[in-house]
């Protein structure tokens, strides 16, 4: 059974149709990534997924739960936790401290949470030295990292990863896509949302293309990448026109 | 010289007044975006409330403290389920306009189940103050800098260092990244309005001895609060602290040395001119909070 | 709400009757005081439905714009014994002018900061009034204040407040459907794309907030004049919030809704006499009644009946003239350049150095994936955000230090990411608004020719027929394209679209890509962001190409996109 399976999901933004009855189904284990051009719906399918955004229609069931339309404190409360677009690391809080809240999903007491913390910084050598200086001062990069961080702390068995690579310099997405590899080997299954193709396929166990809330392509990534109306979805109808 | 020192006394004695009261509304704002208008009549209730329990019914003072604190905080969690809740996703004018009319309300209420005639609550302490040098230390100045000062630290180690104080702050800084992460947001609203009202109360007690209990003390203290507010850095809880203890200063030492009737006028004026000559106020919006 | 011939003449009869009334019937000492006061606190009212239900702006001062005209005739009158309509007129005037003081100092910053300078103002006033005892008489207040010699009488001083109020309340009700009638409501709905249609936004809210405070003056000097009286606990803050409550009450959109508002709040406490045997219940209920109303009833009364009465109206089906669209042409070859272009966000430099030049005529696409630095461009260029370093130049000219209204005067136009439509207007309204910027030479001055070019706009994206319904009604597609017709009716030199798009359906994209051909065969020069590349490769002859806030290709489309480095750019490695 997959652990996360969508179907024929519909949602609307007021009159917009930001997806149009879109279908995915994600094994447990697997790092499964949705590309497309901007505007796609990629972010969408996420958000709704952790509720943020109620679906018009469509099922999304996680490990044999429906959670539709559910609060986002209940969704992550299951094992869903969502690293949004933007990273939205609290600003005026330490890194220490953003890193922290990443379990308010549970209960543990304060004492056990700074303990995990600083179990978390281990795994991110690169942001360890900025622990105790406060978000906003950190690069786009290290805000990542600590974003990442945060969102593992929810310990989830899925994690959703909104566009990781955005505004990152290449060198920084390559860091970046490492860890997002190591989270994978930890045994998190991840549903990464990328701009960034080339990167994801390299990371990724399964992809989807989305054009105009709607599924264009699915696949492996190998042929995904070979395929070369994924280059369409992104920079159109152009390459044909070009070879004219 | 003494003059001077019993002034500056006096002046930081009513700014931590302004500061307490200050400080309830930022935390309202950061936690909500609302300007919160009724932020005075908090004070003006508790006090009220005192007088009921100290005064008419002879209850010993610390208990009617307590039981006015806690009518404040269910005051405060009332407000927030009647006048933020249901206007939480329309734009800032209809709410301020609800707190507005909460603000009415409250005052009304209170003239028209207790009358008019302005109220006299005692001191703290029956000992009216000592002799220090050429100062006069009036015991209830004393009270007020000293639970003001209090307050102030916890409210430090409430947010610096309580994970709860990390949540209200989150709350404050990504409402929908706080709810991502679990956060109860809704629960941190509640207590942010709850403390606010709670902090607003203990101002209002704190002060009463000083002034009269009226009708009107919430609006006069509130209106200057807000000067703080902005005379600080509008959003700023450290700014709010200070600055209300500046419009307690300024004011204290232009009634004094300018003219007493126009005290009152004397934070507006200040106000008005930091809005038109540095709007950002002394500590500026940081830039963390754009970010 | 327009305005017949028919509508004015009977509102003109109406009112000449009631001020015959006014002037005959005997009443009682005590009612004419309640219609009195009424009156006089309507005048006020309709102040503010100038600057808060016009315009949006918060004004908790009013009552001491209404103090400063009553003490301006009070004092005038009574202690120098100067003529009734000199002083009325002097508390008019410096009503305005304290208004226009108080807009020019705060209106720049945000609403918050609005309220409270206004209630600083109405505080300080208040102060004054009660303690500059040689000048105010202070608590004692101000007696025997005169009247004109011609409407000395009660009655007659009646009727000429009733007049009063009858004539402003006219112009009021006009002021909507004139051209700054139009910008307030505009700068109320969407201060951006007020901005962007060419409105000096900022000088709108100053002058709806000097005409409020002017309104205010002309209401309590009338009141001064009416109960010979006045003192400072007549107008402080309280009552500042009372008038704002009237407005709420009856909507503050209209005055017909001030007046129902004002009428309400003054007769119901007399209904309900017996509440104020209990000092203080009444204004708790009052207060209570104000949370309601705004959680409600956000229109107030009037509002609310008039939303139930809304019909669709259908405009008659006039033939609508062709679009004229002649994009000003100074020769230069190039119609918009951007040179060195630099855009910095307290350390993040979104647009680093970016040149390019959009050649007169045809479509020209910036593209680039998401977080290049797109949109910071285009918001620099339109002149929404000050570059950190570079210039913009329109059709030879430097517009650089131009506010981005004063670009759209200079031949910029746009549209926005996330459609910014005037939501309480019709779509035609909408339109005349983009129509109606300053310098517009395709348009003679007169309403009349305003809404021909308008709708010629509307006819010309193919929404002609539906000119008088307002926005909410239009599909999104739909509304995207009312949007290009507002900036089209302005007759832009370069015509700049963000994510024109976004959200569109095929169909939709199809009747967008026919609209952008004609558009361009018209003259115009078009430059398009978009992240469909099919629909880009379509329509623009050039690209070009930013990732990282830096330009990484230029040139002819069919070349950058087949480019290693923009595949790179969009999919990552090549």
């Amino acid at each position: 059974m997959a652990l996360l399976a969508v179907t024929d999901l519909c949602v609307n933004y007021g009159e917009i149709e930001a997806l149009r009855g879109f279908s995915l189904a994600i094994e447990e284990g697997a790092v499964v990534t949705l590309l497309g051009a901007n505007g796609a719906g990629k972010s969408t399918t996420l958000r709704a997924i952790s509720g943020l955004i109620a679906p018009r229609s469509g099922s999304i069931v996680f490990d044999g739960k429906p959670i539709a339309g559910l609060t986002p404190r209940t969704i992550v409360k299951l094992g869903v936790a969502h690293v949004p677009e933007g990273r939205r690391v609290f600003p005026g809080l330490t890194v220490r401290e953003n890193i922290m809240l990443g379990a308010s999903n549970g209960n543990a007491s304060s004492a056990a949470i700074r303990r995990e913390a600083d179990a978390m910084l281990d795994l991110f050598p690169g942001i360890r030295p900025f622990a105790d200086r406060l978000g906003w001062t950190l690069s786009g990069g290290q805000q990542q990292m600590a974003a990442l961080a945060r969102g593992l702390m929810a310990k989830p068995r899925l994690l959703l990863l909104d566009e990781p690579s955005l505004g990152l310099a290449p060198a920084i997405v390559q860091a970046v896509f490492k860890i997002i590899a190591e989270i994978h080997q930890r045994g998190v299954t991840v549903l990464l949302v990328e701009q960034n193709a080339h990167m994801a396929l390299n990371v990724a166990t399964w992809g989807y293309v989305l054009e105009t809330g709607r599924l264009a392509l699915g696949g492996d990534p190998e042929t995904l990448w070979s395929d070369e109306r994924i280059r369409d979805a992104y920079l159109g109808g152009a390459r044909v026109k070009a070879a004219k | 010289m003494g003059f001077f020192l019993q002034l500056l006394f006096t002046g930081i004695g009513i700014g931590a007044v302004y500061a307490l009261v200050a400080l309830g509304f930022v935390l309202i704002f950061r936690a909500t975006s609302v300007v919160n208008f009724a932020q005075g009549e908090f004070s003006m209730v508790a006090a009220f409330l005192m007088v009921v329990f100290a005064v008419d019914l002879g209850w010993p003072y610390w208990l009617a403290f307590l039981i006015s604190i806690a009518g404040m905080a269910l005051l405060g969690a009332v407000f927030n389920l009647l006048v933020y809740y249901p206007l939480r996703n329309r734009t800032y004018l209809p709410v301020l306009i609800s707190t507005i009319g909460a603000s009415i309300f409250l005052s009304n209420s209170v003239l028209a189940l207790y009358g008019s005639q302005a109220q006299v609550l005692p001191g703290w302490l029956d000992t009216p103050g000592f002799q220090l040098g050429p100062v006069y230390l009036d015991s209830q100045y004393l009270i007020i800098i000293g639970v003001t000062l209090a307050l102030v630290a916890f409210q430090y180690w409430l947010f610096e260092r309580t994970l709860i104080g990390k949540k209200l702050q989150a709350t404050s800084q990504d409402k929908e990244m706080a709810t991502l992460l679990g956060v109860p947001v809704a629960a941190m609203i509640m207590i942010t309005f709850v403390y606010s009202a709670v902090l607003g109360g203990i101002a209002g007690i704190l002060v009463a001895p000083v002034l009269f209990v009226s009708i009107q003390m919430g609006s006069t203290i509130a209106l200057k609060a807000f000067a703080a507010t902005i005379i600080g850095g509008f959003g700023d809880v450290a700014g709010a602290i200070l600055g209300g203890f500046a419009i307690g200063v300024i004011e204290t030492f232009g009634a004094a040395y300018i003219s007493v009737p126009f005290k009152d006028a004397f934070a507006f004026l200040a106000l008005v001119i930091f809005l038109v000559v540095r709007p950002q106020g002394i500590f500026g919006e940081r830039v963390a909070e754009k970010a | 709400m327009g305005g017949s011939a028919i509508g004015h003449i009977a509102y003109a009869l109406a009112a000449a009757a009631l001020v015959a009334l006014a002037a005959t019937v005997k009443t009682d000492g005590y009612v004419a005081n309640i219609l009195m006061q009424a009156t006089t606190y309507a005048i006020a009212v309709f102040g503010l439905s100038i600057v808060l239900g016009l315009c949006g702006q918060i004004n908790l001062a009013q009552a001491a714009f209404f103090a400063l005209g009553a003490y301006c005739v009070g004092l005038g009158t009574a202690d120098y014994h100067l003529p009734f309509w000199l002083c009325l007129a002097g508390g008019v005037a410096l009503a305005f002018a304290a208004g226009a003081g108080l807009g020019l100092s705060t209106l720049r910053l945000g609403g918050h900061y609005l309220a409270m300078v206004t209630i600083s103002f109405q505080q300080i006033l208040t102060v004054v009034l009660i303690n500059a005892i040689g000048f105010t008489h202070g608590p004692d207040g101000v007696s025997s204040i005169g009247r004109p010699g011609a409407f000395a009488s009660g009655q007659a001083y009646l009727a000429l407040a009733v007049a009063a109020l009858l004539i402003t309340g006219y112009l009021v009700w006009r002021l909507a459907n004139t051209r700054l009638g139009r910008a307030m409501r505009a700068v109320r709905d969407n201060e951006l794309a007020a901005s962007a249609s060419g409105i000096d936004v900022f000088r709108t809210k100053v002058i709806a907030f000097a005409l409020c405070a002017g309104l205010g003056g002309l209401g309590g000097g009338l009141f001064a004049g009416g109960f010979s009286y006045v003192s400072p606990d007549q107008f402080s803050f309280a009552d500042s919030i009372v008038l704002l409550t009237m407005a709420l009450l009856g909507g503050v959109a209209s005055p017909i809704g001030s007046t129902i508002g004002t009428g309400l709040l003054i007769l119901i406490p007399e209904w309900l006499r017996f509440l104020k045997s209990v000092s203080g219940l009444y204004l708790a209920i009052y207060g209570a009644a104000v949370i309601l109303i705004v959680v409600f009833m956000p229109d107030g009364i009037w509002g609310f009946i008039g939303r139930l009465f809304r019909t669709r109206k259908r405009s008659p089906l006039e033939s609508a003239e062709p679009l004229a669209l002649c994009p000003a042409d100074s020769g230069a070859p190039v119609a918009l350049e951007v040179r060195g272009l630099a855009k910095n966000f307290g350390g993040l430099m979104a647009v680093d150095g970016v040149d390019f030049q959009v050649r007169r005529g045809g479509l020209h696409g910036l593209i680039g994936p998401n977080g290049s630095g797109k949109t910071t461009t285009l918001n620099v260029v339109t002149g929404f955000y000050r570059p950190t370093a570079g210039a913009v130049l329109v059709d030879g000219v430097d517009v650089t230090a131009l506010p981005a209204h004063k670009r759209t005067i200079a031949g910029l136009g746009r549209t926005f990411q996330n459609i910014r439509l005037f939501r309480s207007m019709t779509a035609l309204e909408n339109v005349v608004i983009g129509a109606e910027r300053r310098g517009n030479s395709l348009v003679a001055s007169g309403h009349d020719a305003l809404r021909r070019r308008a709708r010629s706009a509307l006819g010309f994206v193919g929404l002609g027929d539906r000119a008088e319904e307002t926005i909410p009604s239009f599909s999104y597609g739909h509304q995207r394209l009312i949007e290009i017709a507002r900036a089209l009716a302005a007759n832009p030199t370069v015509l700049l679209l963000d994510e024109p798009a976004a959200g569109l359906n095929s169909g939709e994209k199809k009747a967008l890509h026919d609209l952008l051909d004609r558009i361009a065969a018209a003259g115009l020069t078009i430059v398009i962001i978009d992240h469909d590349m099919t629909l880009i490769a379509g329509v623009a002859k050039h690209l070009t190409v930013l990732n990282f806030g830096r330009r990484i290709a230029d040139g002819e489309t069919a070349d950058v996109l087949t480019q290693p480095d923009v595949v790179a750019a969009y999919l990552g490695a090549a």
